[in-house]
């Protein structure tokens, strides 16, 4: 007898159908927050470290220090950014994110000595208390920029596009666009709020020129100024915006985190991070600028070894979301009820875009807010930063090297060969040569097996 | 209080930049009522970030930029302008005795801005408050996006006038090429009339026999299947 077996289609897998099930429904594409779910990205893990023998030694744990810090515009600007540790926490808007997520960031990057930043939607003035060091950023929207702030900033980032959704504006949800957002945004409370892509004030690389320096005049040549584009044309786009003439560039992988992008594009534009660290390096290189302007990579870094391969592969810096939402409380199996009301579970949680975040982080709404205590998170992100720092010290110290900076492509070797390819370390176990055994065949006389 | 001094005169062959800059915010703060900025040579960025009260006479053309990232300013600028003149001025008065070129008072938030010649493309993109006054033509994409705020243009509009604005009103005296998405045509009423002669008046700008007035007709506030057609021409 016929046994109808019960079998899955690649083509038509249970998430293809459920994803025209659901659109059939709302008529338009799917909105959500998080980052890409795709499973086959190249990444970072893609890579080890080959650590010192006795071709190189280790440093000594206890003695010989390792060096964490990196200065941004040192010798170019009155105060230039100076992070103990080379990560930085990336903008996210008091709109997507709240003021208690704000100071919680804030406090714990305060104590490891390294930046936060705004995101759109303006400078909260919680965030500016709590962070030492924020980072003010120009988007196209330009909600909630004053002059009074651009003074207050300790480094401006003029954001081209993000990698969660380059090449289309913001979007936040009008559930999530409560009185004190919209004000700040000068929006109709409860509006959908779309955002341009494009700036409106320049438009090509030569007008980012004149902007650039309308920026240093506002804040007086004082403060660092960044330029943050989704990594796509990166070889081409971190060229222009080096000659621009800005202390550095922050390019941001496809598989950087948003609150509120199309699905489509999270999953089927950019590149990923370890190819865009790649082709971004190349092109400073190329243009002689690599010590001159700093690269600043974000874009899926959850660990010290995504940090350190970042760093070897030529970034100075890490730019981090995701990973510090998730040290604050994101997708904690706490108020599972909460996720279960939105679909989901702790885990798989992409939901920051409904406003009704079950920890308390992406939401305005007082009564989940109240779930996230800013001291406690405050401690545990803290923690957690440290804990990366430490990470990348282990790999730095383990290829012998005295500074984190210093970690590069030879402290590497790729596990497969497309990434091999696309960052052009060498394969495991080749060391960059034919193995002894290479020239013998099955034609190999008796005696050249034996020379083996 | 402290004695209001006289003007003062820069001439801006012999500066930077950064020294034009620099010595405006100065004189801003000493209480000087007026600079006189002689030779501007189209130069970008000049009179940027000045936020103490202060009068600037610009007497020639400037490059991007003039008067931008400003509050409590007024000027008057005897010339043509670059790009972005008034961009993201909080509050105070720009008088531009010539035309503008593209993103005139982009992202202005309070005061008033004056045109009395043409504006280029995308007049009053991202508005969120404060008042734009074109006295000639404005180019395409004028007031897109605009948040908040009132425009006032006598003469044509060019394509996509007001195209995604969330808020706010423009009016046109002459034709409009087409309208934006999002955007209705709405009667103006005797009130409104009577508020634009008066502020054309005092701005001595010929006003047009009649005008039309644009809102955003809502449909773009919250998505909407049913309204794929409006919601299909943005991105
Ligand atoms: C909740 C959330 C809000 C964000 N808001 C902004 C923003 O306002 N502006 C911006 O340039 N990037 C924004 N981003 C992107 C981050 O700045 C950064 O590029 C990205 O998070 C890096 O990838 P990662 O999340 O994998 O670390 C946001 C990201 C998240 C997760
Ligand atoms: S737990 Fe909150 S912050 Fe995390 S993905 Fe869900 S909604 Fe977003």
């Amino acid at each position: 007898m016929e046994r109808n077996l019960i079998r899955k289609s690649k083509v038509w897998s249970p998430e293809k159908i459920e994803e025209i099930q659901e659109k059939a429904q709302i008529g338009r594409y799917r909105i959500r927050g998080q980052a890409t779910k795709r499973m086959d990205l190249p990444s970072f893990d893609d890579l080890v470290f080959t650590p010192a023998g006795l071709s190189r030694v280790p440093l000594e744990g206890y003695r010989e220090r390792c060096d964490t810090k990196v200065v941004i515009g040192e010798g170019k600007v009155k105060r230039p950014l100076v992070l103990e540790t080379p990560i930085m926490i990336a903008g996210m808007s008091f709109g997507a994110i709240n003021a208690h997520s704000k100071k919680a960031l804030g406090i714990a990057a305060t104590r490891c000595g390294i930046s936060t930043c705004t995101g759109d939607g303006g400078m909260h003035p919680i965030e500016r208390e709590y962070s030492e060091k924020l980072v003010y950023q120009l988007l196209p929207s330009r909600y909630g920029l004053n002059p009074y702030d651009l003074k207050k900033a300790d480094a401006v980032e003029i954001v081209v596009s993000q990698g969660a959704k380059p090449g289309t504006g913001g979007t936040l949800l009008g559930h999530k666009v409560s009185e004190e957002v919209a004000k700040m945004r000068d929006l109709p409370a409860g509006v959908d709020q779309r955002s341009p892509c494009r700036h409106p004030d320049w438009m090509g690389p030569d007008d980012l020129g004149v902007k650039v320096e309308q920026i240093r005049e506002a804040t007086d040549y004082e403060v660092p100024i960044f330029i943050k584009i989704g990594a796509g044309r990166v070889y081409d786009d971190v060229k222009l915006a080096a000659k621009v003439g800005v202390e550095a560039v922050v390019i941001d992988g496809m598989e950087g985190g948003t609150a509120a992008s199309p699905e489509i594009q999270l999953d089927h534009t950019g590149i990923p991070t370890i190819s865009a660290v790649v082709e971004a390096a190349q092109a400073l290189y190329d243009i002689g600028m690599k010590h001159e302007v700093k690269l600043i990579i974000g874009g899926g870094i959850s660990n010290g070894a995504d940090a350190a391969k970042a760093i070897a592969l030529g970034a100075d810096v890490v730019y981090m979301g995701s990973a510090m939402l998730i040290a604050l409380n994101c997708q904690r199996p706490i108020y599972i009820e909460d996720y279960h009301a939105l679909g989901t579970e702790p885990g798989a949680c992409h939901h920051c875009h409904t406003g009704k975040c079950p920890v308390g982080i992406a939401t305005q709404d007082p009564e989940l807010m109240a779930r996230l205590d800013p001291t406690a998170a405050a401690e545990r992100v803290e923690n957690y930063i440290n804990s990366i720092t430490m990470e990348m010290q282990i790999f730095a110290r383990s290829c012998g090297k005295s500074r984190v900076s210093d970690l590069d492509p030879t402290d590497l070797r790729s596990l497969t060969l497309v990434t091999s390819y696309i960052t052009g370390v060498p394969l495991v176990g080749l060391g960059g040569k034919k193995p002894y055994f290479a020239s013998l065949d099955h034609g190999s006389s008796f005696k050249d097996l034996l020379k083996v | 209080m402290e004695s209001v001094k006289e003007s003062i005169v820069i001439d801006c062959k012999s500066e930077t930049v950064t020294s034009i800059n620099q010595m405006i915010r100065d004189f801003a703060k000493n209480n000087i009522k007026e600079v006189i900025i002689e030779n501007p040579l189209a130069r970008h960025n000049l009179g940027v970030c000045i936020t103490d009260p202060i009068h600037l006479i610009y007497n020639g053309d400037v490059g991007y930029y003039a008067v931008s990232l400003c509050d409590k300013v007024t000027a008057t600028i005897n010339g043509n302008c670059g790009w972005a003149v008034g961009e993201n001025l909080m509050s105070g008065e720009i008088v531009v005795n010539g035309n503008a070129a593209s993103s005139c008072a982009a992202s202005l938030r309070g005061g008033i801005v004056v045109v009395k010649g043409e504006a280029g493309a995308r007049a009053g993109i991202s508005m969120k408050g404060g008042t734009l006054i074109i006295g000639g033509n404005t180019g395409y994409m004028t007031g897109f996006m605009m948040q908040k705020g009132k425009m006032i243009i006598c003469g044509d509009a060019g394509k996509a006038l007001g195209d995604s604005m969330y808020d706010g009103v423009i009016y046109v005296g002459g034709k409009i090429a087409e309208l934006g998405n999002g955007t209705k045509v709405e009667e103006v009423s005797e009130e409104e009339k009577d508020e634009i002669k008066s502020l054309l008046d005092f701005y001595q700008i010929e006003p047009p026999p009649s005008f039309q007035k644009i809102v955003p007709n809502g449909l773009l506030h919250h998505f909407n299947k049913k309204e794929f057609r409006v919601w299909k021409e943005i991105l």
